[in-house]
């Protein structure tokens, strides 16, 4: 490549206070909170997530051309076997579809609320951050109702919330992030908790009302105490316990969602308001 | 001064390619880190920060690209707006000038670098998110880890990467 050389270093120095103190302004007005500086992302989110959403979905394209027409090896047996195997699968249907219906009557019987979680939007992940931080970006924003702080979820658990909006993207904090915290109840005994993203793959129990009886495997929801996610979603499950830091054990949570392999996420964009008080809470402990 | 449309016109068209590059790099760096996990370890931006300071030899543009390619990075991220991109401009500033006093295009030369600036743009980047962000009882023990495995991954990355543009520069010229 040729180079350029500059005739004179005064420019240089001209050119790098100017970009210092435009980053810095745009740091600054964000810490003291007096300006929002959320037009800046909102533009160069809505010109560069097109073109990302655009290559998402070629290189999508083009596995899907591989995936049907060059790796068909082997494919016929595999297909005989599906077949038995959707055969099984209808008739378990069926059985299901009857306890669906059994179900239904019995929550009308005992008037409970309908498990729906509120409107909800249903969105592609189409990119990652490229800063290293846990975060995702999503291929629908405030024109479709996402708006900041909407929960994000996958039928397997939480995914995180939403941390900025543009037009017709969304950001989404995954839990595990370090800037993340859920408010949960333990699925076995009801108590009630704060999970924290690590950065890693992992959450770690912040606390909780008392930690003597945790073991491995169990698992946590969400309380909805938080106003973000709605309660009785599955947030992960106990890993490890380790030794006590401070007054409280020292405990990793495996997220239920597989947080490295999302693709497609449902976005809560109007909760439908719950009695957030667990009835279960007063009754279990001692 | 007289300005001459053909000269202007041609003037337009590099910036116009040097911004699609630009685009393209935290595009394509989105992607990866979305479909290969371990993508997330690299910094395409800071590579190409690093390498347009060493071989363009004027530190306006590499400012310009640097503080650039930062502001993209963090509007597509959830980190604090201009975070990245004042760890860029001086990153960019730093190899601009490394590369007019020094001579730069040793691939011992250009490791040694990548790794400092990927080690100093972690360190930078979290101090002001920490600064500006919400607090939180995070734990960045394992921070350090982090930034050494993408140093590592960066600065092997930028070798191939500095190496095949040294290469099509010469074979263009």
């Amino acid at each position: 490549m040729s180079r350029i050389v500059s005739t004179t270093k005064k420019p240089t120095w001209i050119a790098l206070a100017v970009a210092l103190v435009i980053q810095t302004g745009l740091i600054s007005i964000q810490a003291r909170r007096r300006i929002d500086a959320g037009f800046v992302r909102v533009w160069v989110l809505d010109s560069l997530a097109p073109m990302e959403k655009l290559a998402d979905r070629s290189t999508f394209g083009l596995s899907s051309v591989w995936d049907r027409y060059v790796a068909l090896i082997g494919v016929h047996d595999e297909n005989q076997r599906l077949k038995h195997q959707a055969d099984d699968l209808q008739m378990q249907l069926q059985r299901n579809r009857e306890d669906i219906v059994e179900l239904q009557r019995l929550r009308t019987l005992l008037s409970l609320a309908s498990s729906d979680r509120g409107k909800t939007v249903v969105a592609r992940v189409i990119g990652r951050d490229p800063a290293r931080s846990q975060t995702v970006t999503i291929d629908k924003g405030a024109a479709h109702g996402v708006k900041p702080d909407s929960a994000v979820i996958t039928p397997a658990g939480v995914v995180g919330r939403v941390i900025h909006t543009s037009n017709f993207f969304a950001i989404v904090q995954l839990i595990v992030d370090s800037q993340s915290a859920v408010g949960v109840l333990l699925e076995s005994t009801r108590r009630q908790g704060i999970v924290r993203g690590t950065g890693g793959r992992d959450l770690d129990l912040d606390y909780i009302d008392d930690d003597n009886d945790l073991k491995q495997g169990d698992a946590f929801l969400t309380s909805g105490l938080d106003r973000i996610y709605p309660k009785g979603l599955p947030v992960g499950v106990i890993t490890t316990i380790g030794p006590r830091r401070g007054l409280l054990k020292t405990v990793q949570i495996r997220p239920s969602a597989d947080l490295g392999r999302l693709e497609e996420v449902i976005c809560i964009i109007e909760q439908t308001h719950v009695d957030v008080v667990d009835p279960g809470q007063g009754t279990s402990n001692p | 001064m007289t300005v001459y449309p053909l000269t202007r016109a041609s003037t337009l068209g590099i910036i116009g390619r040097f911004a699609l590059a630009l685009v393209a790099v935290v595009v394509i760096q989105g992607i990866l880190s979305f479909r290969f996990k371990v993508f997330g370890y690299f910094d395409l931006p800071l590579i190409f920060s690093v390498y347009y300071g060493f071989t363009l030899g004027n530190p306006v543009a590499s400012i310009v690209i640097g503080s650039s390619l930062g502001l993209m990075q963090d509007s597509l991220s959830g980190a604090v707006l201009g975070a990245n991109g004042l760890s860029k401009t001086l990153i960019s500033f730093f190899a601009a000038t490394a590369g007019s006093k020094f001579a730069v295009d040793q691939p011992v030369t250009r490791a040694f670098a990548l790794f400092l600036f990927t080690i100093g743009d972690g360190l930078l980047v979290t101090i002001l998110g920490l600064m500006v962000g919400p607090a939180s009882g995070a734990i960045y023990s394992g921070a350090l880890g982090g930034w050494a495995l993408s140093a590592m991954f960066n600065t092997l990355l930028g070798l191939v990467l500095f190496g095949y543009h040294d290469r099509s520069g010469n074979a263009a010229t």
